[in-house]
This record gives C-alpha cells, structure tokens and sequence, in this order.
C-alpha cells in the first residue's frame, strides 16, 4: 500500500465512524457544537497519531515485541493512557472552556475502540512511519465526520457555528427568513442519533450509486 | 526445566510492563509540574470571579482558610475593621454522575441570615451537553437550611443529586461556622 492510500483509507474507504462505526459514543456526545468537535478532534489526532507511533517503535523490535506479546493489551492501554491524561492536562490548563466542555470524554479516550483498534490492527504489524500516516488519516477521517455531524447540529439546533472560543458565525437569519424557530432537539441526544443515520443513508447512498455506476461501466466493457 | 523459561519470560513481561509504566509516570510528573501551576491558576480565577459576582469584594475583609475533607477553600467576609462575619463562601465538591475521582465543584455563598447570596459551578466533567445547564441552572436554592424548593435539572439525576449534597454540606456546618468554629 502506498503512502498516499494508506493516508486516505482513513478520511474515506476506512473512515472510522461512518464506514467502520467506531467509537460512536463520544462523536455523538460531543457534536452539540463545532468547537467541541474540533477539541475532541484535536485530542484523538495527538493521542492516536503518537500512540500509533509509540507501539509501533516498541512492536518493530523483534526482541522487544517478542516480551511485550504476552502482555501487548495492558502496554498498549498504559501508552495511550499515558498520552490522554497528557491531553487532559493540557486542555486544562491553557483550554479551561473546552475542558469543561467536553468534560467526561477526554478520559474516555483511552477506551476509545478507534485508537485501540489502530494499536493492535495495524501499528503492531507495521513500521512506525506507516503507522504514523496511518494514524493521521485516521485521526482526520474522524475528525472531518464528527466535524460534519455538528455542523448540522448546531446550525440545526441553534443556528449557529461555534468554530471557536468567541469566533461564532450567526445563521439565525435563515431561520428568520423561513419564520421558524432553530429546532433544539438537534442538540439533544435524539438529534445526534437522528443526524448520524440521515448523513451515514445519504453516505451509504453515494457509495452504492458510485458502485453501481463502476459494475455498469465493466459489464459495458465486457 | 520449560515451565521455568515460560515463568521467567513472564518475569520479564511483567518487568517490562512495569518499567513502562514509571517511565509513563515520571512524564506525566513532568507535565503536571508544568500545568499544575496553570491549573489552580484557572481555577483559583473562576472562584474570585464567582466572588465578584456575589458580593462587592471592596466592601468587605476578606481572608479564606482551607477546609477538609469535601469542602476546598471557604471565604470569609467580614464587615470592615471588624470580626462581624457577613457572609461566608464555600468551596465544596460532592459526587456526581462522573464517579468519586471527578467530583463536581461548587461554590455556595451564604449570608449570615443563612439566605443563599449565589452559588456556581465551578468544575465539573459530567456528560457533554448538559455542561452549559448544570453551570448556569437555577437551582431554586434561597435559604441554606430549606432545600424543600430545589429544582433539579431533567434527565441528569446524578449530577442533580451531587449539587444538592454540595448544598447539604454547606447546610450542616454553617451554624458552627458562624458561631465561630473557622479559624484562620
């Protein structure tokens, strides 16, 4: 696999929520607003890229991999702990609002199967530099979904965009044309489900039109 | 003689799982050196601004001591030039949804008629979304010694519960507290 691909599996073919549905409990917690997806993507892309990084190093040492196998959970589970609770400290002291924003879901990090998932399904098997384009397709794929779902639940729910701190975009005008109110529910948990299965139809949608537009064009040929 | 090879091989996973984890805990001790500082400043900010919004800090003597146990630093406000203690302001964490390791933290101000000036959240790591409701919720909290009237906030009992322990706790040693039993 070149490292063009391998870098796009992750933002397309493999993307980590809406194609594989990884770590979807945080994405749709945190997706109330665009700030909070781009901390919580801030957070996964330095944890899952340096994780990544880390347990490759250690796996690629024959004689070192060979002693950590027995034990490659727990090594795993204390690296990237290690790394989150760094995010968690970080994000504290110098993004305080955040912080508290996203409260709970940093820690949970840790347990997030995207991260863990990569660990073991490919940066174990895998030279670091891989693994480390790897981990940036995949941090980014997941990014630019949870991305995607709040920016329809903002708007949606509020009629904003809250890209950051004070920076805030107003589109309560739209709302104002149409003569309705922002529809709230979509920054309620119902609305993150309800903004998840419409985006993954319309994804799902996309990918079988595209498929079968390709099986046409070779029997065509055949 | 394999049973002895397979023993040390896990000898020495374990070994290695151990030395990892020091190495782990000596960058974290790292980086709390460098972010602890910031984050009591964080939060040290957050509680004088609370204050502010409670009370005008100008008109009074201020000092705090430290609590234990759940209670944090607890403000006193005296009159001017005197030991007449007009209000006191606790800071105090009780659990909530988030576990016992991540406890909600308030801030309660009470008049010494026990009426509650104000009282904020301060920190807190319960469930994203329900963040913004739990800081700025009107608790229906008036008198510290009658939570008869407090207003939960739906759907986050948890939490809900964790907030009116916070004001229990202030509730049950303010009498003493008043009366005397905080030394500086």
């Amino acid at each position: 696999m070149s490292n063009k691909e391998n870098f796009f599996k992750g933002i397309i073919k493999e993307n980590p929520l809406f194609v594989s549905l990884l770590g979807m409990c945080p994405s749709l917690a945190v997706t109330t607003s665009l700030e909070n997806a781009i901390g919580m993507t801030l957070g996964v892309f330095f944890v899952l890229v340096l994780s990544n990084f880390i347990i490759s190093l250690i796996m690629s040492n024959k004689k070192l991999a060979e002693l950590v196998k027995p034990v490659r959970i727990p090594v795993y589970i204390v690296v990237i702990a290690t790394l989150v609770t760094i995010v968690e400290m970080v994000m504290h002291a110098y993004l305080p609002s955040l912080f508290f924003s996203l409260g709970v879901f940093i820690p949970l990090i840790v347990v997030n199967c995207i991260i863990l998932g990569r660990a073991e399904a490919f940066a174990s098997e895998n030279k670091p530099v891989d693994s480390v384009i790897d981990g940036v397709g995949m941090a980014l794929g997941y990014g630019l979904a949870i991305m995607l779902i709040s920016i329809f639940r903002e708007f949606l729910g509020k009629g904003t965009l809250t890209v950051w701190g004070d920076f805030q975009i107003n589109l309560t005008f739209i709302f104002d044309f149409l003569k309705i109110e922002p529809i709230a529910m979509f920054v309620q948990p119902v609305g993150a489900f309800l903004t998840f299965g419409l985006i993954l139809a319309a994804i799902t949608a996309i990918a079988n039109n595209h498929k079968n537009k390709l099986a046409k064009k070779v029997a065509n040929n055949g | 003689m394999e049973g002895v090879t397979k023993m040390n091989k896990g000898l020495i996973s374990g070994l290695v799982l151990l030395a990892l984890g020091i190495v782990c805990g000596l960058l974290l001790s790292v980086v709390n050196y460098f972010t602890a500082p910031k984050i009591k400043e964080v939060e040290d900010a957050i509680k004088y601004e609370a204050l502010a919004e409670f009370y005008t800090l100008a008109d009074y003597d201020l000092s705090e001591v430290e609590g234990t146990g759940d209670f944090g630093t607890i403000f006193i406000l005296k009159a001017k030039g005197t030991e007449t203690i007009e209000a006191l302001v606790y800071t105090v964490s009780a659990q909530g949804y988030s576990g016992a390791n991540q406890k909600i933290q308030m801030l309660i101000a009470v008049n010494a008629d026990l009426s509650v000036e104000g009282y904020k959240v301060v920190s807190h790591a319960e469930s994203t979304g329900f963040g913004a409701d739990i800081v700025n919720n009107d608790f229906g909290v008036s008198e510290i010694d009658d939570l008869s009237g407090f207003d939960s906030v739906a759907g986050v009992t948890e939490t809900s519960n964790g907030i009116k322990t916070c004001f229990n706790l202030v509730g049950q040693r303010i009498a003493a507290d008043l009366g005397g039993g905080l030394s500086e």
